[in-house]
């Protein structure tokens, strides 16, 4: 048995090819990063080398928003686990466990995930315009004029306003991915469970949580690295805006290496948003060992 | 601790396992260097026939923008008329073309012939060397073709680099019908647009629509306004940092920004507001009017457009007091095609954008979707629509006309210039504030 | 399926009743967006830009459809979508399964740095990889080409293959494998034969987020590729957008028929899940 899994030409050929690959694609990509972030570069000439003058106006600087940027990925990040993940959660073990219609709504449930950026974006500016949304026309039919607002265009409300269509958008993803893993319980454990007398909600919470508990910490690291690395529907909604208040790194990086060309420093943004999202990673792995 | 600890080597190992694998990759790639020119080897045999093949890239793709018609008429004409220098194309629309032209540039994989923005957008490019300079191939009479002023933002210390397409200049867009239906006077002067702005809101017209979500819509507003309150030229002086932004006329201008804005003149989602939005909301009669450059007449003559006939295009009132007169314009020609330095057709894809440009420019005049950079020749005056009439009229009497800021100063200042306007907008900044920020962008270039 | 429904064989009392309400509320709101992007797809820009955002179309515009189609060169962008996206499927499921097997169930030193370096993968920011992937893949001589496509999308993929995978593969038991040594299987008949049917749900789910990536893809397809013969059908969309006017219809119709075959992919395969699922439950 254990020549057998410890077969090196098994091994390499298992993982060599993946390897070899990353490195070129992903691994060069970054450590290329991490030299333009030591650059004063505007991404097309010659750069000059500035050591960590980059990290320091992102850390101390800090002109153009960055610090509010990263509150505002740390925000999602909390958003996301402690609200999209319990209801994608709730959402996952109730489809699990049967329910009529089951296929239906799991179905139904994962079509905000398919639909592209584009769509989902230009269908959340419809329903947040203060002149012809629907939500203000519904706040209005319902007596709430004091409600309507320019959701996304006021910034004590923008950012809020930003993160609900992410958040919605990517609940059927961790529904999907917690499902899965429920589906996968055995029955006959839920049998030896209900004979013992847990069912529903008991059961969910005895059984299936503990034994999905892989998944949902799959979800959690997921879930965090999203929110930290989080661009494409805040750029539709507002471009980072009104006055930086949806601001997140990522949009920076982009603003910063495509609309500034200052591409040493939205490397460092690049780097940054990397080193944040391995230290929350490590961080939750070890929480989740020591449980 | 300990559980952390080994975390910590096994990061270190992490990163000493990606430099090896980042080394070996590199070697990799660097010991096959002969593969990319086999292509160019391809391209040699084909000059050795006599007929070269020219890539063109561009961001005219969507059907229904003029420049793509305009486009894709000249460059048939030009294919047919020249079976030995053909032009393969490939466009994209702007947003992703800026990624993609920088991203090739970067790498030097640029095309033979390749559209971009003169002034701030394409000046890394010029100074990385991977433009070729095109006066060599103007002494030909071409440079007695183009408009005065047409090659300011297309030249860089003194030598030319690309050839403009067109002209752009902003007016401000009025929508007669409803300024009529109010008795309200098409302003020409600042108090009196103040007076139709407090005019319309009284009735509850939304007086001006403007996208600020994109911040350059709004920006224009404060550029002209700098531009009559400090004059055309005290603005260009400004901007090419021989005189300060921390003075008087340039705090006027701001002070007038937010004048217009404590009169709530424009629309009240402004900051949700981008500038698909905004078009619409215009052309759909929503509001009295709008400050834009001239690609808006494509947007209000459009069949779906239901204001169409009902819009008239004029300068910019004066500002009172100001230095700067009506016949100041806002804009200039941008829109240019450029050689890449590594071409290796220089005379094809030179005269290839010679006659690209020219032509387009006399297509876009006759088809209104923009004005000449080139003197118009064998344009059908008649087929010319009223809003585009109305500009070049406007343009005859221009005595100076200023580029748009945000492509004037460069990614950052740009950024930074834009982002101030916008705060101006929101009512937190005060224009002292707003002028000495500005000064310090003049500042950091010393 | 029957026996699914056991823990709520109470019936319908009031908490079901309950449950069911929210979860249609919840189902429309996920259905909504569909149904207002094929009306949208219907209308002119004066309805989509606030004349008549939510309800049906004044006129069919049926001719965006056609627009969209002559346009996004539908047939040849789709061709090439397809393929990209299905070799990108099946090279980042393979890929990942054999490495996330090695790591997981196999015996050697450097296992756990392997993982934790290709997790990193999942981290890095697209947009700031694209001039550093655009250098090595013209170093690579593969600029324009499907490789150009293929290889970073799956490379992309895989971090997130080989973290689901590996969360299935640490719950088989040893046994499993044990036994089918003893039968005489080599390594390769574990994996493929004991192994691969026991996580196949994962399969399933690493296609769908793998097929969304891909399918959905712009900055790299519009960056990588220059040739129309091989562009993907996400650029071929982004075209119809001009500088400085756009008519959206047209891009509705464009939207309308790159969604439809993802929504028919997602439910022929989470059917697959299902099956895969009984099937597991049968060995198991």
């Amino acid at each position: 048995m254990d020549k057998v899994l410890g077969d090196r030409r098994a091994i390499a050929l298992f993982v060599l090819p993946t390897l070899i690959l990353f490195a070129a694609i992903i691994a060069v990509p970054i450590l290329l990063s991490g030299y333009y972030s030591l650059l004063d570069w505007d991404g097309i000439g010659e750069g000059t080398f500035v050591g960590l003058q980059n990290y320091a106006n992102l850390l101390f600087q800090n002109t153009d928003g960055f610090g509010k940027s990263v509150v505002n990925s740390i925000i999602l990040l909390l958003l996301s686990v402690f609200v999209q993940l319990p209801i994608a959660l709730a959402l996952a073990l109730i489809l699990a466990r049967g329910i009529k219609g089951e296929v239906l709504y799991r179905t139904v449930y994962f079509i905000p995930v398919i639909m592209s950026t584009v769509v989902i974006g230009q269908l959340w500016l419809k329903i947040y315009n203060a002149d012809y949304g629907l939500l203000n026309a519904m706040l209005g039919s319902i007596g709430l004029d004091s409600w309507k607002s320019d959701w996304l265009g006021d910034t004590s409300k923008a950012l809020l306003a930003a993160f609900v269509p992410i958040l919605w958008q990517y609940t059927g993803y961790h529904m999907l991915l917690m499902y899965a893993s429920a589906k996968s319980v055995s029955e006959e454990i839920y049998e030896a469970a209900r004979i013992d007398g847990a069912t529903g909600i008991t059961s969910a919470l005895k059984i299936t949580i503990p034994l999905i508990k892989p998944m949902i910490e799959v979800c959690i690291i997921f879930a965090v690295i999203g929110s930290l690395k989080i661009f494409d529907l805040i750029y539709v909604l507002t471009r980072g805006g009104p006055l930086h208040a949806t601001e997140v790194p990522s949009t920076l990086m982009y603003k910063s290496i495509f609309d500034q060309y200052q591409y040493g420093y939205g490397s460092s943004i690049a780097i940054f948003i990397i080193a944040e999202c391995i230290i929350f990673t490590l961080i939750l792995q070890r929480a989740f060992k020591s449980e | 601790m300990k559980g952390f600890s080994i975390k910590a080597i096994s990061l270190t190992i992490i990163a000493g396992v990606m430099l090896s694998l980042a080394a070996c990759g590199s070697s990799n790639s660097g010991s096959t260097p002969a593969s990319p020119d086999s292509s160019a080897g391809s391209s040699d045999l084909k000059a050795s026939t006599k007929k070269v093949t020219l890539k063109m890239w561009h961001q005219w793709a969507s059907p229904n923008d003029g420049n793509t018609k305009a486009l894709r008429e000249v460059l048939d004409e030009w294919n047919r008329n020249n079976p030995d220098i053909q032009i393969v194309d490939d466009g994209i629309d702007g947003e992703s073309y800026k990624t993609k032209i920088k991203t090739a540039i970067a790498a030097n994989e640029a095309p033979d012939i390749f559209y971009a923005w003169g002034a701030g957008f394409a000046k890394p490019f010029v100074e990385a060397n991977a433009v070729l300079p095109l006066d060599d191939y103007l002494k030909d009479g071409t440079s007695e073709k183009l408009l005065p002023g047409s090659l300011t933002n297309v030249t860089y210390d003194g030598k030319v680099y690309g050839l403009p397409t067109s002209l752009s200049v902003a007016s401000l867009y009025i929508n007669k019908e409803i300024f009529d239906q109010n008795n309200v006077k098409i302003p020409t002067t600042f108090s009196e647009l103040l007076d139709a702005v407090k005019a319309f809101r009284e009735k509850n017209i939304t007086p001006i629509v403007v996208g600020q979500k994109d911040l350059w819509p709004g920006m224009y507003w404060y550029d002209i306004l700098a531009i009559r309150t400090a004059g055309a030229q005290g603005a260009l002086d400004a901007l090419n940092n021989q005189a300060s932004f921390d003075t008087q006329p340039f705090k006027d201008a701001a002070a007038k920004l937010q004048e217009l804005v404590a009169a709530k003149a424009f629309n009240d989602s402004k900051f949700s507001t981008g500038y698909n939005e905004m078009v619409s909301d215009f052309t759909q009669g929503k509001a009295a009017m709008v400050y834009q450059g001239n690609w808006l007449g494509g947007s209000v003559e459009d069949d779906q457009s239901l204001v169409k006939g009902k819009v008239i295009a004029i300068p910019f009132p004066a500002v009172e007091g100001g230095k700067g007169t009506a016949d100041e314009f806002f804009g200039g020609a941008i829109d240019a095609l450029w050689v890449s330095a590594n071409t290796k057709y220089k005379e094809e894809a030179a005269k290839a954008v010679k006659y690209l440009t020219e032509q387009m420019s006399n297509k876009l005049y006759e088809s209104g979707a923009g004005l000449p950079s080139w003197q118009v020749s064998g344009v059908d005056e008649s087929k010319i629509s009223d809003l585009t009439k109305q500009t070049v009229e406007m343009l005859k009497s221009a005595t100076h006309t200023v580029m748009w800021w945000d492509i004037f100063l460069e990614g950052k200042d740009a950024d930074r210039h834009k982002n101030l306007v916008a705060q101006l907008f929101d009512g937190k900044m005060t224009p002292d504030e707003y002028a000495a920020q500005m000064q310090k962008i003049n500042e950091a270039k010393k | 399926m029957r026996r699914n429904y056991i823990s709520l064989k109470g019936g319908w009392d009031i908490k079901m009743i309950g449950l069911n309400i929210v979860l249609v509320i919840g189902m429309l709101t996920c259905l909504y967006p569909l149904i207002w992007l094929v009306l949208f797809s219907l209308k002119d820009n004066n309805e989509i830009f606030g004349g008549n955002i939510a309800g049906l179309p004044t006129q069919f515009l049926w001719e965006n459809y056609k627009e969209a189609l002559i346009q996004a060169k539908v047939g040849v962008y789709f061709t090439n979508s397809v393929f990209v996206t299905a070799i990108t499927i099946a090279a980042t499921c393979f890929l990942s399964l054999t490495s996330s097997y090695a790591i997981i169930r196999m015996r050697w030193k450097l296992s756990k740095v392997t993982l934790n370096l290709l997790l990193l993968g999942l981290m890095v920011p697209q947009h700031a990889a694209l001039l550093p992937l655009f250098i090595i893949l013209k170093k690579l001589s593969i600029l324009d080409s499907y490789w150009a496509l293929i290889i970073p999308y799956t490379l992309f993929a895989i971090p997130m293959g080989v973290f689901i995978f590996s969360g299935f593969m640490k719950g088989i038991p040893r046994e499993l494998e044990e036994a089918a040594c003893i039968d005489g299987c080599n390594i390769y008949q574990i994996l493929f034969q004991i192994v691969l049917p026991l996580v196949a749900p994962a399969l399933a789910t690493i296609a769908i987020f793998t097929y969304l990536s891909s399918w959905n893809e712009l900055m790299f397809a519009v960056t990588f590729i220059n040739s129309s013969s091989l562009k993907t059908i996400t650029v071929g969309i982004q075209t119809m957008v001009g500088q400085y006017s756009t008519s959206w219809g047209p891009i509705g119709a464009g939207l309308v028929v790159t969604t439809l075959p993802t929504i028919l992919i997602y439910t022929f395969l989470s059917g697959q899940v299902q099956k895969s699922l009984i099937v597991g439950a049968v060995k198991g």
